[in-house]
């Protein structure tokens, strides 16, 4: 059978150190242990011997006679087992005496061979030594692996831990016998009061009713999968609590572990979305109702009123329908600039010619109202350059224009200007109508926010134009801006970086 | 009633509101005062008490009708005063704004409740009750 590499150095390949002043003795060794297969070198006396071992390093087995000139055999086992505790020396003796053996196994010698000696007299205790060595060096290593690991499980453990510590979320463990044995630092800071004394403490020291009990179900729940949860209120915060048991597949549960999460914030939004949807709904409700108001009274009583007054009301159920179906448009505008469902398509463009066209797209209402609507813009169109969306730049401005027609009285003035120096390009919308009060201007771009007095009530509008442009800006990275006073006229100013 | 026409206070920021409602009360013989803010309502009540009030629940506030209502009622001169809720948003965020008992209709100091749009029958005859 052929060694295949990476196993275990065959003992016919170890190498040997003879030590003896007797030539004979020397070279029947080589013979007898080459022919075994084992490699040989031989020196003539102690002080050899040990320059040998020192310069051919790596020696199974060391025969090493007593009597020698310069260096005798005990001296140079002595200064050997000092540099390889590991090799295995026999003693090779013509003076054999019980003193002798018992000083040389001392020192560290595996035994001795009296001379003369037959070759297998030499082999016998030499294998057996050998063997007995590398069990020893067998179980040395196998120590050392053991003491690897066990570092490492502590380095794990502490690595652990210290991930345990630093998490976010609050951690608490208890075992089978509900005592709590683990919790890291999140969870004393969210709940302070469950903070045991020493450890292991009792569940109850967990303080919490809601996390105890949760834990309780967690560890009744054995080994079945069970992720439960509860919510706990502290001081205006709110806490999520899911708990599950801890249990290895095929072995019985350890205990359970909670983990708390602060949904504080996710709670408020729901709140905010709550809040926002009733908004939307009484919104929309309010038009219908109108609308079936106007209805109800023309169907139930048409006596009452004049043919005019019918057609009057009949009008406002139209406007009211559309008011309707624009918000309801609108709303979905900004459901899709919020999920970002709407990309832009931003290309350079002239903002003064889409102003352009907007406005005179504007003017026929305008003049319906005898507005006087001036479009002020610079002689160099292509200094209007800016990077923007075509579409969401012709609604921002269509709808700044016609808000500023729809709030200023009749004969009144609607200046739109373009103008623009080295960084920006800048629109702004001044209307000569009603204006706005400091906490109208406050909330003039917020959600479904409408300005209520007398000028405003039959002035339809959704409530939610002035919060799309103003989205639509932020996406261009743009600023919108609002200056008003009541009596005094809005002007409203968009900038946007120059190209 | 004698033979002056009850007045009608109306208060609603919608104007359709107010016109629907004027409509419907002139046509049965009643004088209307519009009005679309609280404020000036009030001040004209305080000015010449009306003999009815029909006011809108959410106007520049969530509760601007429920406010008005309760100036009116703890006013010692003005507490005879009926006064008639109408909202198109009845519940909001799970409070239910409709009253369920006539305590309940007390403490909002309203003598009526009507969610909008009221059908023009429901809302004479709520009328014709409160000025009995």
């Amino acid at each position: 059978m052929t060694p295949s590499p990476g196993q275990p150095t065959a003992p016919e390949r170890e190498r040997i150190l003879v030590v003896d002043d007797e030539f004979g003795i020397r070279e029947g060794c080589r013979r007898v242990l080459t022919s075994e297969g084992y490699q040989v070198q031989t020196a003539a006396d102690g002080l050899e011997g040990l320059e040998t071992f020192r310069q051919e390093k790596n020696f199974a087995a060391a025969l090493i006679d007593l009597k020698m000139p310069r260096m005798g055999g005990l001296e140079l086992i002595d200064a050997i087992r000092k540099e390889d505790p590991d090799i295995m020396l026999l003693v090779i003796t013509a003076y054999a005496t019980i003193q002798t053996a018992v000083e040389a196994t001392k020192k560290g010698a595996y035994g001795y061979i009296p001379k003369p000696f037959t070759p297998d007299e030499l082999l016998l205790p030499l294998r057996n030594g050998l063997e007995k060595r590398s069990l020893a060096l067998e179980a040395k290593r196998l120590r050392a692996e053991r003491e690897r690991r066990l570092l490492e499980i502590t380095e794990e453990r502490s690595k652990l831990r210290t991930i345990i510590e630093c998490m976010t979320d609050g951690v608490a463990v208890v075992n089978q016998d509900k005592q709590v044995v683990l919790e890291n630092a999140a969870l004393a800071r969210f709940l302070p009061e469950a903070r045991p004394n020493s450890w292991p403490a009792p569940m109850a020291a967990l303080g919490y009713p809601e996390l105890i009990s949760i834990l309780e179900e967690a560890l009744k729940a054995g080994t079945a999968p069970l992720i439960s949860s509860t919510e706990i209120t502290l001081d205006n915060r709110t806490y999520m609590v899911n708990a599950s048991p801890v249990a290895e597949p095929g072995h019985d549960p350890f205990g359970a572990v909670a983990v708390v999460r602060e949904i504080t914030a996710i709670k408020q939004l729901a709140v905010a979305k709550s809040m926002f949807i009733s908004m939307v709904a009484h919104e929309l409700k309010s038009p219908l109702a109108a609308i079936e108001a106007f209805l109800d009274l023309i169907l139930s009583r048409p006596e009452s009123m004049t043919a005019e007054k019918q057609q009057e009301m009949m009008e406002r159920c139209v406007l009211r329908a559309r008011n309707l179906r624009n918000m309801v448009t609108e709303l979905l505008n900004l459901v899709a600039i919020e999920t970002g469902h709407l990309s832009l398509k931003r290309t350079p463009i002239e903002l003064g010619s889409v102003v352009e066209e907007v406005v005179e797209l504007q003017r026929p209402k305008a003049e319906a109202k005898q507005l006087e609507m001036i479009l002020d813009l610079p002689e160099q169109q292509d200094t209007t350059q800016v990077l923007a969306d075509k579409e969401a730049l012709s609604c921002i401005i269509t709808n700044l224009v016609d808000n500023a027609i729809k709030y200023t009285p009749d004969q009144g003035r609607v200046d739109v200007s373009v103008s623009c120096d080295e960084h920006l390009v800048k629109l702004a919308v001044r209307d000569s109508g009603i204006g706005m009060t400091e906490k109208e201007r406050e909330s003039a771009f917020d959600e479904f926010y409408r300005a209520k007095n007398k000028h405003t009530a039959s002035i339809p509008g959704t409530g939610l134009g002035l919060s799309v442009v103003k989205r639509l800006v932020e996406m261009h990275n743009g600023v919108i801006s609002l200056a008003s006073e009541p009596g005094q006229g809005s002007t409203f100013t968009i900038s946007f970086q120059s190209l | 009633m004698n033979d002056r026409p009850a007045v009608i206070m109306l208060v609603d920021d919608d104007q359709d509101f107010l016109d629907i409602n004027e409509s419907l009360l002139v046509a049965s013989g009643y004088q209307v005062l519009p009005f679309c803010d609280r404020e000036s309502a009030f001040g004209q009540i305080c000015r010449q008490k009306p003999d009815l009030v029909i006011t809108d629940l959410m106007m520049e506030s969530l509760d601007a009708g429920f406010s008005l209502a309760r100036r009116i009622k703890q006013e010692p001169a003005l507490a005879d005063l009926p006064v008639i809720i109408v909202t198109a948003i009845s519940s909001q965020l799970g409070f239910n704004f409709t009253p369920r008992t006539p305590e309940e209709l007390k403490s909002l100091h309203a003598d009526a409740f009507l969610e909008k749009p009221v059908p023009p029958d429901k809302l004479l005859a709520t009328v014709r009750e409160l000025l009995k």
